[in-house]
This record gives C-alpha cells, sequence and structure tokens, in this order.
C-alpha cells in the first residue's frame, strides 16, 4: 500500500457510533492523542460536572471492563473523545474535507466535527443523551446480515429480514438502522426476545447488542421531550461542512436552518430509523469524494462503508473481493482506527 | 487571465466572483424573505448555475445544452408552491427541480442532474433516454417540450382537479410554464385560450401559466411589450408581473399568483421576466446576432448577483462567505461529473425501448351486476342493434365500471354526439363524467393527458378524423412519449374514440370523409382499434378500456363513421347488427386477435372497417371461390403473428384497404408478407390519392364492391 499521488485529495469524514470502543481501543487516547491535553481536559471537566468518571482515566484503565467502559452513560463521551481527536489529527494539506456524516450517535460526533456544535457543546450533547437514554431508554437493538459473504444482496437474508418486520402479534419490531450490509431492528424487551428466537441462526447472527436501547424507533418517543428540555436550540449553529444526516439529507454551511437542525437532531433522528447507508451514498453522489476517512476508534464502520458503496456500484465496486483489491491499491477508505491505515490520513 | 470575449460562459463565471471582490453589485430594494430561505434559494441558484456552466466545459460527455441559467429565479416557484402542486415545466427550470427535490429526503438532485446531462441509463427521471426535468417524487412529470406542446395537458390536469376522485389533492394547484417566443405557439394560444374560456364561464381552472420572459426566441426578439400587451386584459384570466431576476420581486410574484389560484380556483399568467445567459444552447453564439453590449447588460442581470447582493446587504452572509460557497459549488459539480461519467448508457434497442408499453400495471376492477348494468339500459333484451347503439351502451357500461372514466369531447354531454354514440350519457353519470368541450381537438386531447395525470381514466372523442391532424402532436409528441420519457413512472391512459373513414352518404366532403390513418401508424405504443361491426366494437371497446386502465396504454379506437347505423350486408337481412351482450354473458376479444369469416384456402382477403363490410358485401359475387376473409380489427400495431396464420394457408392474397393507397396500411402488410416468405401471390384494393370529394363523387375514389369482385376473380381465375 502506498501513497504516491501528491495531489490534495478530497474526502468525506464518517463518524462512527456506539459499540465502537472495545477492548483493543483501551488506551486510545493516550496512544494518539497525548497531544491534545486541552480538548481531554475539557472532555473531563464535562463528566467531573456530571459527576461521572474522567474519560481520560477510562482511556487509560489497566483493563478492559465491558460493563463500564461499554455502558452507555461511559461509552458515549469515551467515543466522541476518541472520534474528535481523530478528526484533529487528519491532515488537512493532504485532504479536503468535503462532507460529515455518521452513524447513530455518530451523527452527534458529526455535527460537532461539521462545526454545527462547539466541542463542548458537543460534549454535552453527547454525554447528556448517553444519559439520558440510560435512565430512560427501553428495549434493545439486534444485528443481522441483509447481504451474502461477499457483501453481495443475499436475497435469502433480506426475507428473514422482511419475514421479521412483518411479524404480526403483540410484538412490535422495526429498522432501527440500514447498516450497509447488516440490518439493525429495534424493539421493545418482548419483541428483542421473540426476534433472537425467530431469525435463523447464521453465524453470530442474530446479535444482540448489549448495552443498546431501541433506539432510532418510535419505542423513544418518550426521549423526545426529554431531549428538547436537556438541551436548547441556541447551542446550534450553522455547520462550516456539509452534514449529511441519517435520512440522507444534507445540511450545507451555506444554508443550513439551526432550528430545523435542532428539531431533526433531538426529534425525528432519536425516534426514526437511520439510514446510515442513504447517508453515505448521498455521500458518495452529491460529494463526489476521493476518499472516505472513517473516524476512530475500532475500525467496524469500514464495512458498513464499503457495503452502501457496493450497492451502488461506485467506483466499479461490486463485492468484498473487489473492495480489498481496491484497498490494496489505493483505499478508499480510510479507517483511522486501523493501525495500518491511520497513518494515510494523519500527517 | 482575462476569458475569452465569445466564451460568455467563461465571462460570465469569472465575473461573479469578481464583481463580489469589487463590491461591485447590483442595487436591490429591501427584502423580506426569511434570511434562511433566502440563502436556501441561493444554494439552489449556485446548483444551476454551476451544472449549466459544467455542462458547457464538456461538450461530447453532457448533452442538450440548453441551460437554466437567468431563470434561477424559478426556484421562487417551487417555494412558493405545494410539493404536490403539479408542474408542467419549460426547459429552463432546473432551479425550480432542485429546490423542490431538496425537501424528498435522501435525495441527490446534483448527481441526478448530472445523470441526466450525460444521458446515463441510471438517471432515474429518464433512464437516459433524454435530458428531460423532473421526477415522480417532486410531481414533476419529465417534459421535453420546445414548442409549449405541454399548455394543453396542463389545462386538463387543472381541470380535473375539480372532478373529485384524482389522484391529487383537491385544493392543489397547477403550474405550467413556458418561454416567451413559444407563448406565440398555436398550441400555447389554445391553451390558455381554454382556461380563460373556462374560467369566464365561472368553470374552476386553478392554474398557474407562467411565462418566463427573456425577450428571446433564439435570435428572435419578442416585440417590447408584447407579452403584457397580449395578456393583460384578457377575460377570464389573472395578470401578475414580476421580475424573475430579482428574487424578491420573483417570490412576491410567485406567491400572489398561486395563492390567487389555489383561493379563486382561477388561471393566473404569471409574466415572469428573466434573463437569458450564455446564449440559447452551447451551440449557439450569441454574438452572431446580439450586440456585445445587449449581451453584457444581460449578465449584468444575473439573478445570482442580485440574490447575493440581498444577502450582503441584510448582512445574512458575507461576499467571502458567498464566494467561498459559489467556488465550493464549482469544485463540487466537476467531482460529481467526472464520476457520473463512468456511469453507463443505454446500449441496445431493447434498453432504449422498455418503457415504450405503459408502466406499472393496475389490477383489474370488477364487474358490475348485472342488475346495475341492467339500470344503465345495459342488459339483454333480444334485439338487435347497430354499431352506433351498442357503442353507447357499452361506453355507459364503462363508465358504470370505471369509476374515474370520463368521457368528453365536443357535442358529447348534452346533444348526444353527432352521430348519438354519447347519448343520454349525461343523463346517466352527470355533468362531471360526461362533458361538453370547446372545439379545440388540442384542448381535448391535452385535457386527456392532464387528467390522466391525475389518475382518471379519460375517454375523449374526436368528432371527425380529420379533425385530428390539428392536434395530433399531442397524441405524438406528449401522450406517447409519456411513459418512454419517464421509465414509465408517469403514464397517461386514454381510449381516444375517432369518428371517421369514409363511405359517409350525404354530408362528404374531406372533413367528413377522411380516409387517412397513417399519421397514427408510427406512434410507438400506440395501440389502434378499428371494429367493423356492433358485436366486434362492443368486446374491443372493453378490450381497449381494459389496456388503458390495466395496462396504462395510449389506445385509438377508430370507428367507421358509414357504418355507425348500418343494419344489412344485403337489404333487410339485419346481419349487420347484433344484441347487446353484457359482460357476464359475452366472449372476449383480446388485443391481437383477428376475425376470420370462411375457411377457404383459395383467396384470402385482408382488410378492416368499411373494407370489411365490402368483402362481406361482395361474397355473393365470389360465389365460386373458396375464401376467407380477415377483419383484422387491430391496425396498429399490425397483429402480424394472427395475420400470417390466417394468411399462410391460402394460395391468393388481397388486400382491401379503404384508405389511400400512398402510406396506408396495405403497404407494411405488402411488406410484412413479403418479409414473413409468403409466397402467394398478393394484390390490394386501396382508396386513390385523392382527397374525397362531395356527394357520389366520393366513390370514384374509394375501393367498391366491384372492385374487389374484379380483383378477387382476376387473381383466381
Amino acid at each position: 500500500m502506498s501513497q504516491t499521488s501528491t495531489q490534495k485529495k478530497t474526502a468525506v469524514v464518517i463518524c462512527p457510533g456506539r459499540g465502537t470502543y472495545n477492548a483493543e481501543e483501551l488506551g486510545y487516547l493516550v496512544r494518539h492523542h497525548s497531544d491534545k491535553a486541552s480538548f481531554i481536559d475539557m472532555i473531563d471537566r464535562v463528566r467531573k460536572e456530571a459527576g461521572q468518571e474522567a474519560i481520560s482515566s477510562l482511556d487509560g484503565a489497566d483493563k478492559y471492563s465491558s460493563a463500564s467502559h461499554g455502558s452507555g452513560e461511559n461509552a458515549s463521551l469515551l467515543i466522541y473523545a476518541c472520534a474528535m481527536a481523530d478528526f484533529f489529527s487528519i491532515n488537512r494539506e493532504r485532504y479536503d474535507i468535503v462532507a460529515v456524516t455518521g452513524n447513530s450517535m455518530g451523527w452527534y460526533l458529526s455535527l460537532t466535527a461539521g462545526g454545527a456544535l462547539s466541542l463542548e457543546d458537543g460534549a454535552r450533547l453527547v454525554n447528556g443523551m448517553g444519559q439520558i437514554v440510560t435512565k430512560h431508554g427501553v428495549g434493545g437493538q439486534i444485528v443481522y446480515p441483509s447481504v451474502d459473504d461477499d457483501w453481495r444482496p443475499s436475497e435469502k437474508r433480506k426475507k428473514h429480514i422482511q419475514d421479521a418486520l412483518s411479524m404480526v402479534g403483540d410484538v412490535t419490531i422495526s429498522t432501527s438502522i440500514h447498516l450497509g450490509g447488516l440490518h439493525v431492528f429495534a424493539g421493545g424487551d418482548r419483541g428483542i426476545k421473540h426476534l433472537m428466537s425467530q431469525l435463523p441462526k447464521d453465524g453470530v447472527f442474530p446479535l444482540r447488542l448489549r448495552g443498546h436501547s431501541a433506539f432510532h424507533s418510535s419505542k423513544l418517543d418518550h426521549i423526545v421531550p426529554l431531549a428538547k428540555t436537556a438541551f436548547s436550540p441556541d447551542m446550534f449553529g450553522r455547520p462550516d461542512l456539509p452534514l449529511i444526516d441519517g435520512q440522507g439529507n444534507i445540511w450545507p454551511h451555506f444554508s443550513t436552518d439551526t432550528d430545523a437542525l435542532y428539531d431533526y437532531t433531538l426529534g425525528r433522528q432519536i425516534n426514526g430509523a437511520y439510514d446510515f447507508t442513504r447517508a453515505v451514498q448521498v455521500a458518495a453522489k452529491e460529494f463526489a469524494p476521493d476518499v472516505f476517512i472513517v473516524l476512530g476508534p475500532g475500525s467496524t464502520m469500514g464495512a458498513p462503508t464499503a457495503q452502501s458503496l457496493i450497492e451502488l456500484d461506485w467506483h466499479g465496486l461490486t463485492s468484498k473481493t473487489d473492495f480489498l483489491e481496491r484497498q490494496h491499491n489505493d483505499p478508499i477508505i480510510i479507517s483511522m482506527g486501523r493501525a495500518d491505515q491511520r497513518a494515510l490520513a494523519t500527517k | 487571465m482575462a476569458a475569452n470575449l465569445f466564451d460568455r460562459p467563461a465571462v460570465l463565471d469569472a465575473a461573479f466572483t469578481a464583481r463580489l471582490a469589487k463590491g461591485d453589485m447590483p442595487d436591490v430594494s429591501g427584502s423580506n424573505i426569511p434570511a434562511v430561505t433566502l440563502a436556501d434559494i441561493f444554494d439552489t441558484q449556485l446548483m444551476n448555475r454551476h451544472l449549466d456552466l459544467m455542462a458547457r466545459r464538456t461538450k461530447g460527455q453532457t448533452f442538450y445544452s440548453i441551460g437554466s441559467s437567468g431563470h434561477e429565479g424559478l426556484a421562487a416557484l417551487a417555494y412558493a408552491s405545494r410539493p404536490d402542486d403539479m408542474a408542467f415545466l419549460h426547459y429552463r427550470d432546473a432551479a425550480f427541480c432542485i429546490q423542490r427535490r431538496k425537501i424528498v429526503d435522501g435525495s441527490t438532485p446534483l448527481y441526478d442532474m448530472v445523470l441526466s446531462f450525460a444521458a446515463s441509463s441510471e438517471d432515474p427521471v429518464s433512464g437516459g433516454r433524454h435530458k428531460v426535468l423532473g421526477g415522480a417524487d417532486i410531481y414533476v412529470p419529465p417534459q421535453t417540450s420546445t414548442i409549449a406542446s405541454h399548455l394543453p395537458k396542463a389545462v386538463g390536469a387543472a381541470h380535473s382537479l375539480c372532478l373529485g376522485g384524482g389522484d391529487l389533492p383537491s385544493d392543489s394547484v397547477v403550474l405550467c410554464s413556458f418561454g416567451d417566443a413559444s407563448s406565440n405557439h398555436s398550441t400555447a394560444q389554445g391553451a390558455i385560450n381554454a382556461a380563460a374560456w373556462a374560467s369566464y364561464q365561472g368553470s374552476p381552472m386553478p392554474l398557474v401559466f407562467i411565462c418566463e420572459d427573456n425577450d428571446i426566441g433564439i435570435s428572435v426578439r419578442t416585440p417590447k411589450g408584447w407579452i403584457a400587451a397580449n395578456y393583460k386584459n384578457r377575460p377570464g384570466l389573472k395578470y401578475i408581473s414580476c421580475d424573475g431576476t430579482d428574487i424578491e420581486d420573483a417570490m412576491r410574484g410567485a406567491q400572489q399568483a398561486i395563492e390567487f389560484a389555489r383561493k379563486r380556483r382561477r388561471p393566473v399568467f404569471l409574466h415572469f421576466k428573466t434573463v437569458r445567459l450564455m446564449g440559447h444552447a452551447g451551440a449557439d453564439i450569441e454574438a452572431k446576432y446580439t450586440r456585445q453590449s445587449e449581451i453584457e447588460a444581460r449578465e449584468a442581470q444575473d439573478p445570482l448577483l442580485k440574490t447575493a447582493a440581498h444577502l450582503m446587504a441584510r448582512q445574512i452572509r458575507s461576499a467571502d462567505d458567498i464566494t467561498r460557497a459559489y467556488n465550493d459549488m464549482r469544485a463540487r459539480v466537476d467531482r460529481i461529473a467526472a464520476q457520473v461519467f463512468t456511469r453507463p448508457k443505454l446500449s441496445s434497442a431493447a434498453e432504449v425501448m422498455a418503457p415504450i408499453a405503459g408502466g406499472v400495471r393496475h389490477k383489474p376492477l370488477e364487474t358490475p351486476s348485472r342488475e346495475a348494468l341492467a339500470k344503465i339500459g345495459c342488459e339483454r333484451d333480444g334485439r338487435p342493434i347497430a354499431l352506433n347503439k351498442m357503442l353507447n351502451k357499452t361506453l355507459a357500461e364503462t363508465l358504470l365500471t370505471y369509476e374515474t372514466a370520463f368521457v368528453f369531447g365536443e357535442d358529447v354531454a348534452r346533444k348526444g354526439g353527432v352521430y348519438g354514440v354519447t347519448l343520454d350519457l349525461l343523463k346517466s353519470f352527470g355533468a362531471k363524467r360526461v362533458q361538453d368541450t370547446l372545439l379545440d381537438e388540442q384542448t381535448i386531447l391535452g385535457m386527456a393527458i392532464g387528467a390522466a395525470h391525475n389518475g382518471f381514466l379519460p375517454i375523449p372523442e374526436i368528432q371527425f378524423l380529420a379533425y385530428l391532424h390539428n392536434a395530433e402532436d399531442q397524441i405524438r409528441g406528449e401522450a406517447a412519449t409519456l411513459s418512454f420519457f419517464s421509465k414509465g413512472q408517469f403514464t397517461n391512459p386514454m381510449v381516444i374514440r375517432i369518428a371517421g373513414l369514409g363511405y359517409q352518404r350525404g354530408f362528404g366532403g374531406h372533413f367528413h370523409n377522411d380516409n387517412s390513418v397513417t399519421v397514427l401508424r408510427d406512434i410507438p405504443g400506440l395501440i389502434l382499434a378499428c371494429p367493423s361491426n356492433g358485436n366486434d366494437a362492443r368486446r374491443m371497446l372493453r378490450e381497449c378500456v381494459r389496456l388503458a386502465y390495466e395496462e396504462r396504454r395510449v389506445v385509438v379506437f377508430l370507428e367507421p363513421i358509414a357504418l355507425y347505423g348500418t343494419a344489412d350486408i344485403h337489404s333487410g337481412d339485419k346481419a349487420w347488427m347484433s344484441e347487446y351482450l353484457p359482460p357476464q354473458d359475452d366472449s372476449l376479444i383480446n388485443y391481437g386477435e383477428v376475425f376470420q369469416h370462411g375457411e377457404g384456402t383459395e383467396l384470402c382477403i385482408l382488410t378492416y372497417g368499411n373494407g370489411y363490410y365490402l368483402s362481406r358485401k361482395a361474397e355473393d359475387a365470389l360465389g365460386g371461390i373458396k375464401l376467407r376473409i380477415i377483419d383484422m380489427r387491430w391496425l396498429a400495431p399490425l397483429p402480424m403473428e394472427a395475420i400470417l396464420k390466417a394468411a399462410r394457408p391460402c394460395k391468393n392474397i388481397l388486400i382491401v384497404d379503404e384508405c389511400r393507397k400512398s402510406g396506408s396500411l396495405s403497404e407494411e402488410l405488402m411488406a410484412q408478407l413479403l418479409e414473413a416468405g409468403i409466397k402467394a401471390p398478393v394484390a390490394r384494393v386501396t382508396g386513390h390519392d385523392s382527397f374525397i370529394p362531395l356527394g357520389n363523387a366520393a366513390y370514384e375514389v374509394m375501393p367498391s364492391v366491384d372492385d374487389i369482385v374484379a380483383a378477387a376473380k382476376g387473381m383466381t381465375s
């Protein structure tokens, strides 16, 4: 793998959602971002004010604990800190960032990376929403694949998904996230239990996401007023960079209606399905970047991003095999959470 | 380096940022548009402009370079209208489409527009068949009209809003834009007249005509003040004018016009002043016919500069902000174009033609009960009736079966049609289902197209075949092309009844005895049916209505006037009449089925309409010849499989075609028989290449029984 061209490239930045800070990521801030002390201090201050453990100490812990690091209350801001720090580390002399998008909680990160929220307001939003959902969240999420092992559409798996969505009875299941080749379901506790037993076993799937609520579904309707009480529209500003949300809608630098941005973020974004696939596809079509830079921590967003592009036949990518070959020769997705790719994005 | 003076796109592009940098902005008066709206519209205008500039830089990779620059104020119409106000747009209205598409979740207006410019098969609007503006998601039927041929259907759609039961909300309005030059076209004049005619007598017509007046049509100037003088004082038509180059005034005009049409349900003529930037199209060198100073004066009216001036005057955005947005958009559009140019194109005739035959099928409707049919006189009574009465009953049955069907045309309601085919339908079904129109075939066909866009099943009548000819582009250029240019997203199903062909006694003359259907035979996707008798007509009309409703087809049903009242083959035998049978008791005639009379193989007569009737009359005189007479029934596309099956066993083939020798379907039949390897001798009896005169002289130029007998005997002797 080599970076031969010195010409500046255009990039769309993709912000990760929950579940991306795992055992391997422990010490991420220490390893990569020891130069960003004031930023991390600010994050720790937000935590202290909320009476929570400092992010720096969570990241600097000796051992990873899923109960601690993976809890909604801690994981959210931990991921935020790593991702924002990664965003600052992007080599802007090499990359022109033309748009920002993200998955699920990654939307809050996108708002901050894109400049619609200040770093501190972004931290407060992420942390605050983590607290609200930890306290008031219900139900859960289940992941199931919709593509085959070569990341081509799988009619069989899609049928399983459709069958699950059309289940009738006293349980309700809805689409939570279109995540490239993964379908994320949301449901109440009974619905999740029922779905786990109904979906055909397929490797690790169906996979229940531990500690997650029924994000992006009507099960969280009650969160909307709580979120709107907790956060003011005043904290939202016009983004510096175009943002692409979970409906695939673009919020341009020039003409964003900040009240509408607030309403979406603390409204439909919370209780409506999140279409990450479409967000990536809109980013590709409407901004046509040379590369997609996936912020760390972790690298789990690389595959859904690639799968979303494969669905478009973007740059001639039609399968995982194509994608891996392209990655080897001239990466189209740079995952900063991967040691072998990080250097491509940073100075 | 200064741009080449003849490269106006480059001059225009450079001038925008240069004037911003110098602070050389146009004077604009105060603005009331909310800041966020103004910024959003400017973003749309930038998209529009950079799409055009990109297209001018990429000749050979983009096509049909007629642009929208100078007409970016159309974004105001998109803003002021509701997303479900159907819009039939001028080809310079990219800004309208972009603005409206912005509210569709996950839409990609730039990418999609470039796909269209590049004629990529992935273009979601036409699939690479044309650079058309539109899409089902934004209620804009794709439009390519360069001669305002879309105005009649806008009138039709607006009229249909008031019929009740359409797909569009009944409180919506219809928008229809066109250029100042094409406003002179007779089609535009007819449509505007029709809207005013309706409004003048109190009939609802919630329609906004938007005349985008840029003062010029290619190189011909519109006389100064012509549009205003022409439309300011038209009865039944509200005139509003605005400066479309200044978004503030454009918004005022747009809002006033749409509000008036929506509240008052009356038509508005919105005179929308624009400028044409960068000439008529990419290949047009404006300097050849326009002084440099005039070109520069137009460019100084650039709507983008004016919107930018509003943004700056109100301190909504700085010059730096605007310059950055302008440059970012140029780079963005160029990147998108580079990607789009790698996308696939249509690469086979089959791919190109795939959407010609309709769109998504609709489910069949239930046949009404015998009791319901009997209430409107559609029941068995043992009495034989002629063709016109049979059609009358079948139309009644159709109106009962299809709630969205309606019958209209000249004299069809109160009078019941010139030949009584629509008699009493008004009484049975009321004024919304059976309507008299003004005397204008373009409006009648436009009404059908527009109403079909709104979910209706129109059954228009063209009173005489010859009257079709002044309006046929409404079928050829508009109705028949819709599913093709929209990839089947839009269809305008209809059954156009036309009374026609020759042999009508006593009324004569070429207007009432026209024997040319050539104009209907080469239109891709159009189905042309021609029954020769009532027993066929009933079943064929049912099939035609089914084709229109279920398969979304444009169907023409050609009724031979001379056979409307015909009772006998030979005096008193009543052999040309039959009993009405309700659907429950009847057999079907499917599209493509021909009728074969006789089993003989010595001679096959291929014919239709009056020709079939005359051939049956000739049968006695041909007693010694073992023959079969084929009523082809379907004249386009010709049902060749069935025709060949009937003709192949025969030793001789005689084509009896009542239309003219030149251009009639007898020519196609000869060619098709030859291509199919038919070895039998083929001859034809046709009309002469003449117009039809009055009185008995008419029969000198059309096939007669004697002609058929002579030809048949000549072949078989």
